[in-house]
């Protein structure tokens, strides 16, 4: 890399030769060396792990690599453990939890899920009930229990209305020390849009304890950041909701999350009709009105709880329940392509596309 | 009130020289370019030599009658070629103003015309970039274009110089 | 000096601007990233060698559940046909700049295309 500009511009030579006193442009070429010196890129441990049914994708930087070594073998032990616990069909602890809650009576919690429960009934109140992993069994209704994309058709409304009526919601479970016990047999826990951000939340711990300074863990486009790429901050390219290419660019330093729920993620075309797998608890369909919604805050599992609210909440309702739940950068795209946004967020928002999208943006957060 | 407009020596000059340079701009915008944004940009000679023969005044005269009447000529008035060919010309004339005015610096031909060269093109690509194409691949394109502009700027300094020589 | 058609300072200046112009190349194709050089591609968290993106070839890739067949071509590559249901690897298209990553998840093949600098460290999505 060194030699490159200096074999590529001969100029240089043939400029620097007529000079008579060549101590004037000693500092000068100091210079360039330093900047062409400058671009190492030896610090930077880059690996992609297959896990959580989701590529998961790792950028150390600046860690030695040992240190990078032993990082990968942690966060891919980290990954399986949380990936067994968590899966929602394959028997574990959350199917075995899933069953009890059916029961209506006490029963010991595995203690790997406790803390999630516990969060995501506080992140269910926040965001009046729009985030409710309860509701197991409606997303299990429309076939996004399952490793391939249902085909359709979509679920009888009847079918849909029965479930609608039983109200699975967080509040029907109860929680005495590490028991727990549902009021309603029909709760059943989806940690779908959950689970990820925990996860991320937990391998960023560890990272932290061994000492790594500067991370990314981006699984399946989900992902948190801390520390710094060297001298400039991480750069995360936004990709476009509709057609390939990236949307807009965002720059990261310190801590923080960027999450992203997507209509595009999971879903299926029936008759000419798009399903996907967000699921609006209010109405047991899949949320109208918004192709994805992006959010940057600073812990990843409440990003991911709220990416799925807002998505939920729609483009006229997100404002009040960011707000509740303190996120303080969203970025919503409406199902007609009109992005929406906070001042701040816009602020910090760098458009990559040829056309300056149309903006509409919302109160201060 | 009786007034009468009495066209002196300087501004026969100018009319002279400005007439010179957008012959030489519209001559050179006939000439295909490979790249949007590079071009000889051989109508500098003229400004650079005024500056060189008769000063900072007469030039920015010369230079902004060009950048008008040149486009008024081509048709481009208060289009976008005209904000880009614009903010170059001005860009161009505070550089210059600024080597010129700036004691002990000591410049000649080759290097107000490297200094305007580079000027201009920076000006204009700014302007390109905040104004219309807000895109960062047009970003790309800047080490490009400056390579151009200190090849050309070289050239047609080199020019003057050779000129200014005979006259002397 | 009087004969000489370049001043000290005319030397000086175009000592400096030429100087200028790796220094922006450097930094203005570096940090914006630009074009990819190389595509890594990963079967089954196993990664190939190296493929470089300015010769075109089309390759198959034997992936966990199928072949994935891979189009290098114009300094881009895309997926051509992969053994999965979504075929959201297909719809992709094509991707040429550095530090782009496509993937056919349900057959354990991923590509990530790498560049003199990449662009963006990470996608989100």
């Amino acid at each position: 890399m060194a030699a490159d500009p200096a074999t590529r511009y001969p100029g240089l030579d043939d400029g620097a030769r007529p000079l008579r006193r060549p101590g004037r442009a000693l500092p000068l070429l100091l210079v360039l060396l330093l900047f062409v010196g400058g671009c190492s890129r030896e610090e930077l441990h880059h690996t992609q792990l297959f896990s959580f049914g989701t590529l998961v994708d790792i950028s150390l930087w600046g860690a030695s690599s040992t240190q990078a070594e032993h990082a990968e073998r942690i966060i891919q032990e980290e990954l399986q453990t949380m990936h067994r616990a968590w899966h929602p069909w394959l028997p574990g602890p959350l199917t075995e939890t899933n069953r009890r809650l059916q029961t209506g009576s006490w029963f010991d919690c595995p203690p790997e899920l406790l803390p999630l429960i516990v969060e995501a009934k506080r992140l269910y109140e926040l965001s009046d009930g729009l985030f409710n992993p309860a509701i197991g069994k409606l997303v299990a209704l429309w076939g996004f229990h399952s490793d391939v994309p249902p085909q359709g058709p979509p679920p009888e409304p009847a079918a849909i209305q029965q479930l609608l009526n039983q109200h699975p919601g967080m509040d029907d479970i109860a929680i005495d020390g590490k028991r727990l016990r549902s009021r309603n047999p029909a709760v059943q826990l989806d940690l779908g849009a959950f689970a990820k951000g925990y996860a991320v939340d937990r391998i960023i711990g560890r990272l932290e304890r061994m000492g790594i300074e500067n991370a990314i863990i981006n699984a399946g486009g989900d992902l948190r950041a801390i520390g710094r790429h060297g001298k400039r901050p991480w750069r995360i390219g936004i990709r476009n909701p509709r057609g390939p290419g990236v949307l807009a660019s965002v720059e990261l330093s310190g801590d923080e999350s960027v999450f992203t729920s997507g209509d595009y993620e999971r879903f299926y075309e029936y008759e000419g009709k798009r399903y996907h797998h967000i699921i609006d608890p209010r109405t047991g369909h899949p949320a109208a009105g918004v192709t994805s919604v992006t959010v940057i805050h600073d812990n990843a599992a409440e990003a991911d709880a709220a990416a799925t609210a807002l998505f939920v909440a729609g483009p006229e309702g997100w404002y009040p329940v960011a707000r509740r739940l303190g996120i303080k950068y969203v970025m919503l795209v409406d199902d007609k392509g009109g992005i929406h946004m906070n001042p701040a967020m816009a602020k910090r928002i760098r458009f990559e596309t040829t056309d300056r999208p149309e903006i509409i943006y919302s109160k201060p957060l | 009130m009786d007034r009468t407009l009495v066209a002196t020596v300087e501004d026969h000059r100018i009319a002279l020289l400005a007439a010179l340079a957008i012959t030489i701009h519209i001559a050179e915008s006939a000439l295909p370019t490979p790249l949007p944004g590079i071009k000889p940009g051989l109508a500098n000679i003229i400004t650079i030599a005024t500056l060189c023969l008769y000063g900072l005044r007469t030039a920015a005269w010369v230079l902004m009658l060009r950048v008008l009447a040149g486009s008024l000529l081509l048709g481009t008035f208060l289009s976008p070629t005209f904000a880009l060919s614009f903010s170059g010309a001005v860009a161009a004339l505070l550089v210059l103003s600024v080597a010129r005015l700036t004691p002990g610096l000591g410049f000649g031909a080759v290097g107000y015309s490297l200094l305007a060269a580079m000027a201009h093109m920076a000006g204009q690509f700014t302007v390109a970039y905040w104004l219309f194409i807000p895109h960062p691949a047009l970003l790309q394109l800047f080490p490009v274009l400056m390579t151009a502009a200190v090849l050309f700027g070289l050239v047609s300094g080199i020019i003057v110089a050779t000129m200014l020589k005979h006259f002397r | 000096m009087r004969s000489s058609l370049l001043t000290r300072s005319d030397w000086l200046l175009l000592i400096a601007s030429v100087a200028l112009l790796p220094w922006l190349y450097g930094s203005f194709w570096g940090s914006t990233g630009g074009m990819g050089e190389e595509v890594h591609i990963m079967v089954d968290g196993r990664e190939l060698p190296p493929i470089s993106l300015s010769k075109d070839q089309t390759l198959t890739i034997q992936g966990s559940i199928g072949p994935s067949v891979l189009e290098v071509a114009n300094h881009g590559i895309r997926f051509i046909s992969s053994p999965c249901q979504g075929k959201q690897c297909i719809h992709s298209g094509w991707h040429t700049h550095a530090g782009e990553f496509a993937a056919c998840l349900p057959n354990r093949v991923a590509l990530l295309i790498t560049g003199r600098e990449s662009r963006y460290d990470t996608f989100n999505y």
